[in-house]
């Protein structure tokens, strides 16, 4: 890299930002090569076992995990039953996978059920899915009657002896005639964002929202005017979990080297699918950008297009605009990379999440909880997990995206205490054990057995 | 460090130990939301007092790590979604612990909305970046295994309890207490007589520290006496 002159810092010739000097061993054509062909890992691992609850004290305390028992042991004997569309896949899935165990650790029974459906069913849930969301969409007889037919169908099968029933998402929202013949509460969890529906859609799932006895939201932002309560529940992530949990160095450094990345040099990542609406390419011309004036690499790494048309030509438009910068490594990784997505937050010196629109935007979390210095859109729900210039940097351009690269670049000491403050942020409200305790504080809420206080009692 | 090295106050044992508690809160979304600084000021007059309680008291806790730039969540969308400069910093000038109720909180916040709409009346209807979402909290109390009966067992829960549980006892009390005080001091003075270490307490700054910082320096301040 070209040494600062007068303070200044230079521009950079193409070829001072090229490799130039052996990396973890390798000539540098041999580096760019292996940026050319990574090693990826062609079999999924085997699954770690579930976490238990006394495994968490090491990361949020003694004193917190005391609190969690207190509050399950007034729940001790209750049942729950926790009930999606699909068991694996998908962030809700993903989410239940680790929740249920440290329920049941906790000794509140907690029991998974995944309803069934056709093609036809499943394809006019993805139509509700994408209209809720804000898509157009024609609500069609036919439509509601598949959902209704296939939602009585899974009702006639299933039995609700439990003392709360948690409906997660609009697929399922329809067993709620069963609410009728069972003792529970009754409880709809809503995981995407209803800020703007299609009125169609919302019209017809909204009466059957209603007879819930509590819903959940994700951001406030997301949520519907209801006759209900509502409660906020942050999305979570597992500080336990292969895609979290502190690595060994070594397995950083084999990730490092099977992606030829040079951890001598600054790291910006982003992790996401190939899809348009993280903006992929804004992300390479926000590196090209800075790269005028810091030296740095860039990391795509994401999944999608191996099995999404769509997906594989957002992965060309990516290969298209990065060019053959050697320093921009594009990673389509397969499904079971928790621990190559991992080694690659914790590597990076800086994270961003550059998308045109978003949910929850979990990937933030996860790099905030690595103590990684974040630059992402102020979209969705990265503005509650970003607070700017306190626990991360919101943009708004590509423009601006650079120059946050180039500041946190030249400004370490900043870069650190934001990551530092972003890891507190997701310890204190994003982790896996604040989730549980949300929801044994909001089952104590629905028995009436919490010992409630309004801040101003004695 | 050996009790027997205390002086005198500090080896005294209470008749009432301290009994160290602790919230755990849930949040819930309100109907109430504002596009602008009249439907704020419009929400603030009816929100419950669980609302106001969750914008100023609990979101000190929320973000405990970091001490500056987030003394309550009002001040923070008038920066952020308003770019209203000068109301945010009156609005972040509000120190909770000058406040023993949630009403007079409250009509401080609505008088300093009223005074800046007055002065600057085009700022009323001027679309925020952002909606300001209404939420208030349900507290429920839980109580810990840990408790103290002289200043040597206070300053061991100090150090242990959760930090929940300091937020709980050293800035919410003062709702309970309807007192510019907090547990901690009361239970210095009125059973081991140690009045002029529950002042010292008393003026821990909490705006420039994060919660962590705050138990360290109620921790040392309690050493000292020893």
């Amino acid at each position: 890299m070209a040494e600062r002159q007068n303070g200044k810092t230079p521009v950079l010739t193409s070829d001072e930002t090229n490799v130039s000097a052996p990396v973890n061993g390798r000539s540098p054509a041999e580096l760019i090569e292996r940026r050319r062909r990574p090693r990826i890992s062609t079999t999924p691992p085997a699954p770690p076992p579930p976490p238990k609850i006394d495994d968490y004290v090491p990361i949020i305390g003694q004193a917190y995990v005391d609190e969690l028992r207190y509050l399950a042991q007034k729940l001790r004997g209750k049942t729950v039953k926790m009930v999606n569309s699909t068991s694996v896949g998908g962030g809700v899935a993903e989410i239940l996978s680790r929740l249920i165990p440290l329920m049941d650790d906790l000794e509140v029974q907690t029991k998974w059920e995944v309803i069934t459906g056709g093609n036809d069913f499943f394809e006019v849930t993805k139509a509700f899915h994408n209209a809720l969301q804000g898509g157009t969409y024609n609500l069609t007889q036919e439509a509601r009657e598949t959902f209704l037919a296939y939602n009585e169908q899974n009702r006639r099968r299933m039995h609700f002896d439990e003392e709360f029933v948690v409906i997660h998402d609009p697929q399922p929202a329809g067993l709620i005639p069963s609410k009728a013949n069972s003792h529970a509460k009754w409880i709809w969890r809503c995981h995407i964002d209803l800020s703007n529906p299609n009125p169609d859609v919302w019209g017809f799932l909204r009466p059957m929202i209603e007879q819930y006895d509590a819903s959940i939201f994700s951001s406030p932002a997301f949520s519907r005017q209801l006759q209900i309560p509502q409660y906020l529940f942050y999305p979570c992530i597992d500080a336990l979990s292969d895609k979290n949990k502190l690595l060994e160095e070594s397995v950083i450094a084999k990730v490092c080297d099977d992606f030829g990345i040079d951890r001598k040099r600054p790291i910006v990542t982003q992790v996401s699918r190939f899809d348009r609406l993280k903006d992929p390419v804004g992300v390479i011309q926000a590196y090209k950008l800075a790269k005028r004036y810091v030296d740095c690499q860039l990391v795509l790494a994401g999944g999608g297009a191996t099995d999404d048309p769509e997906g594989a030509a957002v992965l060309k438009e990516v290969m298209e605009a990065a060019g053959d910068d050697p320093d921009i490594i594009i990673l389509n990784l397969p499904p079971w990379s928790a621990l190559e997505i991992n080694a690659l937050q914790q590597v990076s010196t800086i994270v961003m999440q550059k998308s045109l629109r978003e949910g929850f935007g979990l990937t933030v979390a996860e790099a905030l909880w690595k103590r990684k210095p974040v630059i992402a859109s102020a979209v969705g729900g990265i503005p509650i997990q970003v607070i700017h210039k306190l626990t991360g940097v919101l943009v708004h351009s590509v423009e601006g995206a650079a120059y946050q690269i180039r500041y946190l670049l030249t400004h370490p000491e900043f870069a650190e205490r934001l990551g530092r403050h972003g890891h507190e942020h997701v310890k204190e409200n994003f982790l896996m054990t604040a989730n549980v305790r949300r929801w044994l504080l909001l089952f104590q809420i629905l028995l009436g057995s919490a010992q409630m206080l309004k801040p101003t009692e004695p | 460090m050996a009790t027997a090295q205390l002086p005198i106050n500090s080896q005294r044992q209470a008749k009432s130990p301290f009994e160290f508690t602790t919230a755990a809160h849930l949040l819930r979304v309100c109907r109430q939301r504002a596009n602008n600084l009249g439907e704020l000021l419009d929400a603030l007059r009816i929100v419950s007092d669980d609302s106001i309680f969750q914008h100023t008291f609990r979101t000190l806790q929320e973000h405990h790590f970091i001490p500056q730039g987030f003394s309550n969540d009002f001040a923070h969308w008038a920066f952020a979604a308003c770019n209203e400069v000068s109301l945010a910093e009156s609005l972040a000038s509000l120190d909770v612990r000058e406040y023993t109720s949630l009403t007079s909180l409250r009509e401080r916040i609505v008088k300093i909305l009223e005074e800046y709409i007055q002065h600057n009346p085009r700022s009323k209807d001027r679309l925020a970046l952002e909606p300001f979402f209404f939420c208030a909290s349900e507290t429920v109390v839980i109580p810990t295994s840990c408790s103290a009966r002289n200043l040597e067992e206070f300053i061991d829960g100090i150090e242990k309890v959760s930090l929940h549980s300091i937020h709980y006892h050293f800035i919410e009390a003062r709702l309970r207490l309807k007192l510019t005080s907090n547990d901690f001091s009361v239970w210095l003075e009125r059973e081991l007589d140690l009045a002029d270490l529950a002042e010292q307490l008393n003026r821990i700054d909490i705006y420039t520290s994060t919660l962590q910082e705050v138990r360290q320096q109620i921790a040392r301040t309690l050493r000292s006496a020893q």
